[in-house]
């Protein structure tokens, strides 16, 4: 993205989806990190070994609950930095503005164009009608 | 708890009395010497007592409760010992258990204290394992766990490819619809402010992500006998609109007779409930409806405020949703604003009306068309024509100045006519059109001997309409017409005949029809006497506006008088409007010829005697000209 001057706030924003990454990805590695290292179980606590792996089983479970959040919390930095793109991004809607209006510029001219072909139309064979009707006979009864 | 609290420890300054004897005399205690009056202060100490009240207060502390309440306690803490005697318990505590402990293991009596065996019982190490394993397993679950739901999401965006995301969606709304985010939600606008709308009312509309109930709308299958199925606005955004911007809304425009009822039925329209937008409509249709919306109200706000503010004859009457401007004597119209919402499914309000098809789209659609203009002019101001010159004035005034503009144009040049204004003006031209209309309609099929023929022009403006109009006689079109141009202006005619003079006329259709059946007439006589070149007979005499005979109702009589080629007939045609053509004959030399008193000589018989009214509807002919070519005909003699 072009470095033109953000913002405060856009700029903070931007900043933040940059932080909420990192963090997640950090959250991520360093999670799985500590499941592994607990794997391994050495641990030199003063603790009776049942309550360790009590509490190495919550820790997993913890963590591993932990990497799940971080993962959904990517799932959702990706929305949000999709929807920040769609609602910011003005060259594209600049894009489309364009194109809309050139489209409607276009309808518009060919629907001109029918409209008066149509009006000669319409103009040449009235012309021809009002010759017809008023030359008979027959006159239809007018309503007011 | 202790406090620095200086306490001047000095007996009273006057010794307590002990004993007052009978006479009188006071016996003093002794004064306390310094030790003696600290034993006595320590013995007023009373441990146990001060013990209750610390944790007394210690409860009343987490009751946040007025320790002041309790004198007693309060004094207790400003107990200059109290430190002192804490540290002193809780020393005495401590010892007191040290020699317990201390007893115990000396004495060995009771219990025996035992080394903690140091080494990690090897027996145990599956266990562990084992309880490695479990946690990881759990750990594997979650994470399996959180995963599926991750690809379920996916599978079920891919499976759903008809179902478009939402980021997609939104990506289309945004290219259509201005968005922003404010917080955490997406608030879009349909107000036309960008294009030049100074409307107050925001049309601001809330985007959310609709609710997952896609799926249950799929699972009835759709009947193979239910034809084309209407495609599903299963759209994964959701669009909120205020309460006001819902429903349907147009402006209805009615040319309304005085005579007319002034109170009509309203009529509820059950076709208008049943096109409405459906709560599940597709967003863009919605927002489209809303934005309509938007425009009639604002619109209508506007014409209300422009009758209110309008000086006129007869002031224009806003009343409710409705606004009533008269426009020619007799003659009104009517604007009304409906707005119908689909909540409770039934026209709103609605202005009285006749029928469903007697509004009039041409002007419907011409009254939007001017506050779109109106709207273009507010953000397409002409470029200012010097750069540093200020903005708004219009090219035209920029060019006063060299095209030496006097002030009177200059003026005019400023004037600038208001919606309402503009529409009335359009109103009374089409009502002049169509009395027009309906007075060249009604002429031509009353009117049979001469057609008329009209042609409306095809190129007009919303405001000036142009018909020719086109007399003669059927079979006779060469020999001769009479055309007239009529210009149907805002409140007048302009008829050009075809002498080239120029008939400026009221909005009163009676005189275009004055005009008309005098214009025949006439048309009559030039026909004659141009038939007349053509059959070789003269003319003798003619007059367009003859002074005399009976005095007319409107228009002057004309008349001709035709000699044939020999000159030994005539032929006299008067035409008066109102009555019609007489026709008379003469011969000449006469042949009831009497010489009398005083014409005597025979000579006088070629003057022509007096004149036979031929009796007209007796003459065989199609027409008016073909009876008089079978008269100049049968009157022509060889000889």
């Amino acid at each position: 993205m072009a470095q033109r001057g953000l913002p405060q706030s856009k700029e903070a924003l931007l900043k933040s989806y940059s932080a909420r990454l990192k963090d997640d990805v950090k959250s991520l590695l360093e999670n799985f990190e500590e499941i592994v290292k607990l794997a391994k179980g050495e641990s030199d606590s003063q603790l009776s070994r049942m309550t360790q792996c009590e509490q190495d089983t919550y820790e997993m479970h913890v963590r591993s609950a932990n990497i799940v959040r971080a993962g959904e919390s990517l799932m959702k930095l990706v929305s949000d930095i999709k929807q920040y793109l769609i609602l910011n991004d003005f060259p594209s809607v600049n894009d489309a503005i364009t194109q809309n209006s050139k489209i409607f510029r276009q309808k518009q001219a060919e629907a001109d164009q029918k409209l008066m072909v149509l009006r000669d139309d319409m103009a040449a064979d009235l012309y021809d009608l009002e010759e017809e009707y008023y030359n008979s006979v027959y006159k239809c009864r007018i309503a007011d | 708890m202790a406090y620095s609290v200086n306490v001047a420890i000095e007996a009273p300054i006057e010794n307590q009395i002990q004993e007052i004897a009978y006479d009188g005399t006071e016996v003093y205690q002794q004064p306390l010497s310094m030790s003696e009056s600290l034993s006595k202060l320590a013995a007023k100490i009373d441990f146990g007592k001060g013990q209750d009240e610390k944790e007394e207060k210690v409860s009343e502390k987490a009751e946040d409760d007025a320790a002041a309440k309790d004198p007693a306690a309060y004094q207790s803490s400003l107990w200059p010992w109290d430190s002192v005697r804490n540290k002193l318990k809780n020393a005495l505590t401590e010892v007191c258990v040290l020699s317990d402990v201390l007893a115990i293991a000396k004495e060995k009596r009771y219990l025996v204290l035992d080394p903690v065996p140091q080494e990690a019982p090897e027996t145990k190490a599956m266990v562990t394992v084992y309880a490695r394993k479990k946690a990881l397993g759990g750990a594997a679950a979650v994470l399996l766990t959180g995963a599926e739901r991750l690809r379920t999401s996916q599978s079920e965006a891919a499976r759903n490819r008809t179902v478009p995301d939402f980021h997609m969606e939104l990506l289309q709304l945004r290219k259509n619809w201005r968005l922003k985010k404010v917080g955490n939600s997406i608030i879009g606008d349909v107000s036309y402010r960008t294009a030049g709308s100074k409307y107050a009312q925001s049309g601001m509309f809330e985007v959310t992500k609709a609710e997952e109930e896609t799926t249950s709308s799929w699972s009835p299958p759709q009947s193979p006998s239910a034809g084309p199925v209407p495609p599903k606005s299963a759209s994964a955004l959701k669009v909120t609109l205020p309460s006001e911007l819902q429903g349907v809304a147009y402006i209805e425009v009615h040319c309304r007779k005085d005579d007319e009822a002034l109170f009509s039925t309203i009529v509820t329209s059950s076709a208008l409930g049943s096109q409405g937008p459906m709560p599940d409509m597709h967003w863009q249709k919605k927002l489209e409806a809303a934005q309509n919306v938007l425009f009639c109200k604002e619109l209508f706000a506007q014409l209300a405020k422009e009758a209110v503010q309008l000086p006129g004859p007869i002031p224009h009457m806003v009343v409710g949703n409705q606004i009533v401007a008269s426009i020619l004597p007799g003659i009104q119209l009517i604007i009304g604003l409906c707005h119908s919402t689909t909540t409770n499914n039934k026209k709103a309000v609605g202005p009285p009306q006749q029928k469903k098809s007697d509004h009039d789209h041409v002007l419907e659609h011409s009254i939007h068309q001017l506050l779109r203009e109106v709207h273009h002019k507010n953000t397409h101001h002409p470029f200012p024509h010097p750069s540093s010159g200020p903005l708004g004035p219009s090219k035209q005034r920029c060019l006063a100045g060299p095209t030496a503009v006097d002030r009177h144009e200059l003026m005019e040049m400023s004037k600038s006519k208001t919606l309402l204004e503009q529409i009335i003006e359009q109103t009374q031209h089409f009502t002049m059109r169509r009395r027009t209309e309906y007075v060249l309609d009604t002429i031509a099929k009353e009117v049979r001997d001469p057609l008329i023929i009209s042609h409306w022009n095809s190129i007009n403006s919303p405001t000036k309409a142009c018909v020719k109009v086109n007399i003669m006689t059927h079979g006779y079109d060469t020999i001769c017409r009479t055309l007239l141009v009529i210009h149907v202006g805002k409140k007048s005619l302009k008829c050009i005949c075809r002498d080239g003079s120029v008939m400026n006329m009221s909005y009163e259709i009676q005189e275009l029809r004055d005009l008309l059946i005098c214009q025949i007439q006439q048309h009559q006589i030039t026909a004659v006497q141009a038939l007349a070149k053509c059959m070789g007979w003269q003319t003798l005499s003619n007059s367009m506006h003859l002074g005399v005979g009976e005095v007319q109702q409107m228009g002057n009589a004309s008349s001709c008088i035709l000699a044939s080629p020999m000159g030994d007939r005539l032929i006299a045609v008067r035409c008066e409007p109102q009555v019609g053509t007489h026709v008379s004959v003469a011969h000449s030399p006469r042949k009831d010829f009497f010489p009398g008193q005083l014409v005597k000589e025979r000579k006088w018989e070629n003057l022509g005697g007096c004149f036979k009214e031929v009796r007209w509807d007796k003459m065989e002919g199609k027409n008016f000209l073909n009876k008089m070519e079978l008269l100049m005909a049968s009157l022509t003699s060889s000889s």
